[in-house]
């Protein structure tokens, strides 16, 4: 198994993330819900490092004045200008009808696999 | 030196094809609103007067913004005379169906709430009997006390189904912008009835509206008509972020004399804004863009010329013209827009669009040539 070593697996605990430079790449490690996805640490619309950004929710609405939670976690909102990306897909987060639905835009997003306790991503 | 007085023929005009113009004022004096008024206000008017509120600024032509060639020959008020109406407009431009929009907004600005519905009431009475009973090429908006949104929809359940009351009309001079829940139950009425609902500029900040920008009154006339894309706009935004057009998927609204070519990059910018906000009004599900697409008209009058032809185009093309656009002349205003002039050449199916099918589709009206009455 050829990766990047991350860490103990033990150090990104669940709704935690952990942010590394691999191979010249800054990289976002999460933990959701005992599993682990990895996105670069650039967001595609302006550069901003994604990952320092709010891990949040979907919000979504059945009528004006409702607000409803979906995707607990699952979703980075990048710390300028606030557009959602989802953690597992990359895909930067419009329409909540179509959950597979992905923006033009998305994050590139690594592979990543844990051994004997070690989180390695996979460039 | 002795001057003759030549009469000069009017020049032949040559239509590529008959159009819909959904913007023409005709007058609807008080004098002949009044008959139509309980007793207890006609007594009011003969001790107290109108007490209806007027606009703060000059306008353009001649008798408060008509074309100085609009008077009829009898004499009287520019779009006072149906006779004069068919040749100046509606036969000389080959109109087969124009959409009447009144003259008087003033009721909408007046903070007494009855008296607004009484008036309004009188004023699609007087219309439905003095005009539309006599040209079946026109058709009616329905006035509404809109700042009484329950008295409205009891207005647009009243006369609404009429089948020559093709929209409801308010001022774009209002207490809230028009997305705001308070005025739902006049879109309730609106849908039930098919009628879109139409924002025409007039009666900012006037009476209990409110100014006419978020900076204050403005001073002058031509400031005035420049702030009326700022008000339009605000509207515009309030449909969309309220939720209006999710709650009511079947509404149009239509924007009337604020100009057309600024909402392209306000377009831009809510759906840039949108991308960043979202989650803030979840209920807005779609871009912007995409609910002016699939619920906003926009008439053309006064359309802005634009530096050069490409530029003309790409805004064109920007507000989505070919879907949202239609043609309107203002007639009799000072500021008419000629079918022949105000565009410059289009491509035939773009000029279709405008001209006719766009307008067809939102007010229902029939395809060319169909269903005519002999009598042309």
């Amino acid at each position: 198994m050829s990766g990047f070593l991350v860490g103990k697996a033990s150090e990104i605990p669940e709704g935690d993330k952990k942010i590394v430079v691999a191979d010249g790449r800054s990289i976002g490690v999460y933990n959701i819900g005992g599993q682990f996805y990895a996105i670069r640490n650039t967001c595609p619309h302006q550069g901003a490092a994604l990952c320092t950004g709010i891990t949040a929710a979907f919000i979504t609405s059945s009528g004006t004045g409702s607000f409803e939670y979906e995707r607990d976690g699952e979703i980075v909102r990048c710390p300028w200008h606030q557009w959602e990306f989802d953690i597992k897909t990359g895909c930067m987060v419009i329409d909540p009808k179509m959950r597979t639905k992905s923006y033009e835009v998305t994050v590139e997003r690594y592979d990543v696999s844990i051994e004997d306790q070690d989180v390695y991503i996979h460039l | 030196m002795e001057v003759t007085e030549v009469k000069i023929a009017e020049p032949k005009i040559k239509m590529k094809r008959s159009i819909i113009d959904v913007d023409i004022h005709n007058y609807t004096p008080l004098d002949e609103i009044k008959r139509y008024l309980p007793r207890a206000y006609r007594d009011q008017i003969d001790l107290w007067g109108w007490r209806l509120p007027g606009s703060l600024y000059l306008n353009g032509g001649v008798k408060v913004g008509q074309m100085t060639d609009s008077t009829p020959p009898g004499g009287g008020f520019p779009g006072s005379d149906l006779q004069f109406m068919r040749e100046q407009l509606l036969d000389r431009y080959q109109i087969d169906y124009g959409v009447l929009t009144g003259s008087d907004y003033s009721c909408q600005a007046s903070p007494d709430l009855d008296y607004a519905a009484a008036v309004s009431s009188a004023i699609n009475e007087y219309t439905l009997e003095h005009w539309l009973a006599k040209e079946s090429r026109l058709k009616g908006s329905v006035f509404i006390p809109k700042q009484d949104p329950l008295q409205s929809a009891k207005e647009i359940h009243r006369v609404g189904s009429h089948p020559d009351m093709v929209q409801v009309i308010v001022s774009s001079g209002a207490e809230k912008p028009y997305g705001h829940r308070y005025y739902h139950p006049i879109y309730e009425a609106c849908v039930e009835h098919n009628l879109p609902f139409t924002i025409h500029v007039l009666m900012e900040g006037v009476g209990i509206n409110g100014p006419n920008t978020g900076a204050g009154y403005v001073s002058y006339y031509p400031e005035y008509r420049a702030s009326r894309p700022m008000v339009m706009a605000a509207h515009l935004a309030s449909f969309i972020y309220e939720g209006v057009f999710e709650k009511f998927p079947t509404l149009k609204v239509v924007l009337q004399e604020a100009g057309v070519f600024w909402i392209a990059p306000y377009l831009w910018k809510m759906d840039e804004d949108w991308k960043a906000l979202r989650f803030q009004t979840p209920w807005v599900k779609k871009k912007p863009s995409e609910y002016f697409r699939s619920n906003v008209r926009v008439s053309s009058q006064p359309l802005e010329p634009t530096p050069n032809p490409e530029t003309f185009n790409q805004m064109m093309n920007s507000v989505y013209a070919n879907e949202t656009l239609m043609f309107c002349s203002d007639y009799p205003h000072w500021d008419f827009d000629s079918p022949l002039r105000a565009f410059p050449k289009l491509e035939d199916s773009l000029w279709e669009k405008i001209f006719y099918q766009n307008a067809a589709d939102l007010y229902s009206l029939p395809a060319r040539g169909a269903g005519k009455e002999g009598a042309r």
